[in-house]
């Protein structure tokens, strides 16, 4: 790729876009350099990381409405506003991998929580990680782990950290299932106290997980996930699935190997990821809502959320804090189902009529085609004559801008 | 995703070629754009013998509708996708003791469950009480202990299966039948309400999904810009092309059909209040304005009850039930009732034991209804809690056998979609 070409793809990819100046400069900087200063934003003089979210909005109450709207939206314009957004790119990643949900978490302080955990140990240790993520209360009560007893275990946390956090299915038995249910019991929530361990709730007998003896707690559960080999190679598949949209067992097997050597740090794996994608290793992804969304208000210095901005996202099937189940959201081609696309153009809409950014409106307003795919960030090979026959079709300014906005070459990155 | 699409084929949509359509059902006289294409033939588009009428209705007047009217002999299947694993054993609660003594405090109370009429091993849960006369009439069959005979306890996995027929390399197997009908079809020919529908996803066809009812229109953005686009390419970027045609076609059709009453947003899925009730009612919409409508799945989730499961369920179940017996009634006052068929599918059932959380893990044997004036009523298949599979209720009847009635209905060949037929449920009448 050229080095333009690099630059805009490892932004769009893994940092949420850049306004037309700021890509100038990224490119000046060349694109291993900006990888490292991605990677590495304290380290390169960034801002440190800011928490978005205030406490005193976000009551402890399952009823409360404005809270649920006041935490997405708050994720919502940080994501579009980062300074530092790979963190915030792979905390959004991890979002749609680590699920919990609102609808059954109920109280958006628990899901505030979750993100502010991916937000500040998303790029470290994946054991670190992987064990907050299990006493994280509103993983507690998404996947029931607070009500789960020794007399009686709910395997509803134990099966899903084994097939969709940590090894994939087929890589666990129903008898594994059962053995890390009855390890895992005895973590309570309560609301003054938060989260503690019941002694008397939990079945310490050991148990034989996954080829091992004497598991019977949280931490010997955590350290036989982390010895599996399956472990590396799935977490592996999940990123590069999410920032290549390349799964290759090739592929795969070097970044889980580099991934294994590292100590499973997370940072090393996007690394190794992303200078894989630069050297090649891509292929075409649909960008979910609300990464599309935070790009095109990024390169286009667009307006903060507002409800309508919820209600399209919505229509378009994406709400932070709202997978459509513990899988998270399906992703891909599935994007282009007609809802999504009917919303999502109303929202590119809503996004062109706030635009700010100069150079981007005047070439919306302009007749070159060309330049407006450069202003936006897309790859030099620009506009495809589809495309093109769209844009011409809208009158110029914040109408073609709202097509440009959402045409396959902005919509796949 | 890695993109496989290098088999699809495009139809190509001729970007002037409209024709003006009137749908008489509606309650205003305004009219579809709906593209062809292929030049309209006179003939084709005569209802056959056997296809309804729609009080005041106009057929539609284009080659594809006159396709659809074709299809199926005129018949429709409605789908109800309970996500989440729907407890079979407090909706069907069977009378044994074991039943209560493994459920201390998840099973229901005995004079709480409904008698069915001529079944003295199991009842109906109180919150399927609308779906009662169905049964006494002879038009609802129950299928218990369904599952596959080797089950998988992820959702995902079992979804998968029961998407695919069980032949996880194959699409969607409803997809399948729809990848066989000649010619691009009307845009809501096949519709998922609520959320996407895998099992209508074939090889190239794809339903039209609609999240939302209200918010399936345009706000200040002119479909015609993106109908500049056209089509073309076998790539993402061509499927999106496709999918952008598609949907502006898809939209003016549902506005047609709803107007101006589609002022709420909710339909099953995931966020707050929507209801399968709301997603059935669109479904009656889509049925009765006879725009080319003819296959529906109505997704909906909240039936993974690891915790409080009695309130929740039974709250799930009366939506259910409630939806049913409206969406029946508007079938039967439009004159459609002969027509349409409804079945209710969920990956798996729940644990026999209850589990600590007021709630019961996933299971393996779940429960199907299938209702319907072309249904004989009745109970297919066992639950014996004597005879359990490892904890969970053993699975007697095939997926695969539902799928069949229902390519049956259909007029498909179930042989052909499913690689081998499944008469263990063999409800329809004649």
């Amino acid at each position: 790729m050229e080095e333009r070409d690099a630059v805009a793809w490892l932004y769009r990819r893994a940092a949420f876009g850049l306004p037309p100046a700021a890509l100038r400069t990224a490119v000046a900087a060349g694109a291993t350099a900006e990888l490292d200063r991605l990677l590495d934003p304290n380290g390169a003089g960034s801002a440190p990381a800011n928490d978005v979210w205030d406490d005193e909005r976000l009551p402890i109450d399952p009823k409360d409405r404005p809270s649920k709207f006041y935490a997405m939206t708050q994720w919502l314009d940080a994501l579009a506003g980062t300074e530092r957004p790979l963190v915030d790119r792979v905390a959004w990643m991890w979002h749609g991998h680590f699920v919990s949900a609102l609808d059954k978490v109920r109280i958006a302080r628990l899901m505030v929580g979750q993100a502010r955990l991916f937000r500040t140990a998303g790029l470290g240790s994946f054991r670190d990680l992987l064990r907050a993520v299990t006493l994280d209360p509103a993983m507690l009560v998404y996947l029931d782990l607070r009500d789960s007893t020794g007399s009686q275990p709910n395997e509803n946390y134990a099966r899903e950290v084994m097939e969709l956090f940590t090894l994939g299915e087929g890589n666990y038995t129903e008898a594994d299932v059962k053995a890390a249910a009855i390890a895992l019991t005895g973590w309570r929530l309560q609301q003054k106290v938060g989260v503690r361990f019941a002694a008397r709730d939990h079945d310490d007998t050991p148990q034989r997980l996954l080829g091992f003896d004497g598991v019977h707690d949280l931490d010997t559960v955590i350290d036989t996930l982390m010895a599996q080999p399956a472990l590396p190679q799935f977490i592996a598949r999940t990123v590069a699935g999410e920032l290549l949209g390349v799964t290759d067992e090739a592929l795969v097997g070097r970044l889980a190997d580099v991934f294994s050597a590292s100590g499973f740090d997370v940072r090393s794996l996007v690394r190794a990821t992303l200078a894989e994608g630069l050297a090649g290793q891509t292929a075409p992804i649909v960008l979910g809502p609300v990464a599309w969304y935070a790009i095109a208000r990024r390169v286009t210095g667009a307006g903060a959320v507002t409800r309508d901005t919820l209600s399209l996202l919505r229509g378009a099937g994406q709400l932070p804090m709202l997978p459509p189940n513990v899988a998270g959201w399906p992703g891909g081609a599935a994007w282009f189902a007609a809802s999504s696309l009917v919303a999502r153009s109303n929202l590119a809409a809503l996004v062109a009529a706030t635009a700010t950014d100069a150079e981007v409106l005047a070439a919306a307003a302009g007749d070159d085609i060309s330049v407006l795919a450069d202003v936006l960030g897309l790859p030099s090979t620009g506009f495809a004559e589809q495309s093109q026959a769209a844009l011409s079709a809208a009158p110029a300014g914040r109408d073609r801008l709202a097509v440009a906005l959402i045409t396959p070459e902005f919509l796949i990155a | 995703m890695s993109p496989v699409i290098g088999r699809r084929q495009f139809f190509r949509l001729g970007a002037g070629a409209v024709v003006v359509v009137g749908l008489g059902a509606c309650d205003s006289s305004s009219t579809a754009r709906m593209p062809t294409s292929a030049p309209q033939l006179p003939g084709t588009t005569t209802p056959g013998a056997s296809a309804p009428t729609v009080p005041g209705a106009t057929v539609p007047s284009t080659t594809e509708a006159g396709t659809a009217r074709q299809a199926f002999g005129g018949r429709r299947l409605v789908v109800v996708q309970m996500n989440g694993g729907n407890d079979v054993l407090n909706m069907l609660p069977p009378a044994d003791g074991r039943y209560r003594d493994l459920r201390p405090t998840v099973a229901l109370p005995e004079q709480d469950v409904l008698a069915l009429a001529g079944v003295s091993d199991m009842g109906f849960h109180p919150a399927l009480a609308p779906l009662v006369p169905m049964w006494d009439a002879g038009r609802l069959a129950i299928a218990r202990g369904i599952g596959f005979e080797v089950p998988n306890r992820s959702h995902f996995v079992s979804m998968d299966r029961w998407w695919r027929a069980d032949q996880l390399t194959e699409p969607g197997w409803l997809g399948r039948v729809l990848d066989g009908l000649a010619g691009e079809p009307p845009p809501l020919f096949a519709t998922a309400l609520g959320a996407g529908a895998p099992v209508l996803n074939g090889a190239t066809a794809q339903p039209t999904v609609i999240t939302g009812a209200a918010s399936f229109k345009w706000v200040d953005f002119d479909p015609s810009w993106l109908a500049a686009m056209g089509e073309g390419g076998d790539d993402l970027a061509g499927l999106a092309r496709h999918a952008f045609q598609r949907t502006i076609a898809a939209v003016d059709t549902f506005a047609e059909i709803t107007g101006s009453t589609a002022t709420s947003d909710e339909l099953p899925g995931r966020e707050g209040g929507a209801t399968i009730t709301d997603g059935l009612a669109v479904a009656a919409q889509l049925l009765t304005a006879d725009a080319g409508t003819q296959v529906v799945v109505v997704s909906a989730s909240g039936f993974d009850t690891h915790s409080n499961q009695l309130a929740t369920q039974a709250e799930l179940l009366a939506d259910l039930a409630g939806g049913v017996a409206a969406f029946t009634s508007a079938m039967e006052a439009a004159g459609l009732a002969d027509q349409v068929l409804l079945v209710t599918t969920s990956e798996f059932g729940r644990r026999v034991a209850e589990n600590g959380s007021g709630g019961t893990d996933h299971g393996a044997g779940g429960g199907s209804l299938i209702v319907g004036n072309g249904v004989q009523g009745g109970v297919y298949g066992e639950m014996d809690l004597g005879n359990l599979l490892d904890g969970d209720v053993r699975p007697t009847i095939a997926p695969q056998a539902l799928f069949t009635t229902c390519l049956d209905w259909l007029g498909a060949d179930a042989t052909a979609v499913l690689g081998a037929r499944d008469d263990a449920l063999a409800c329809l009448r004649g």
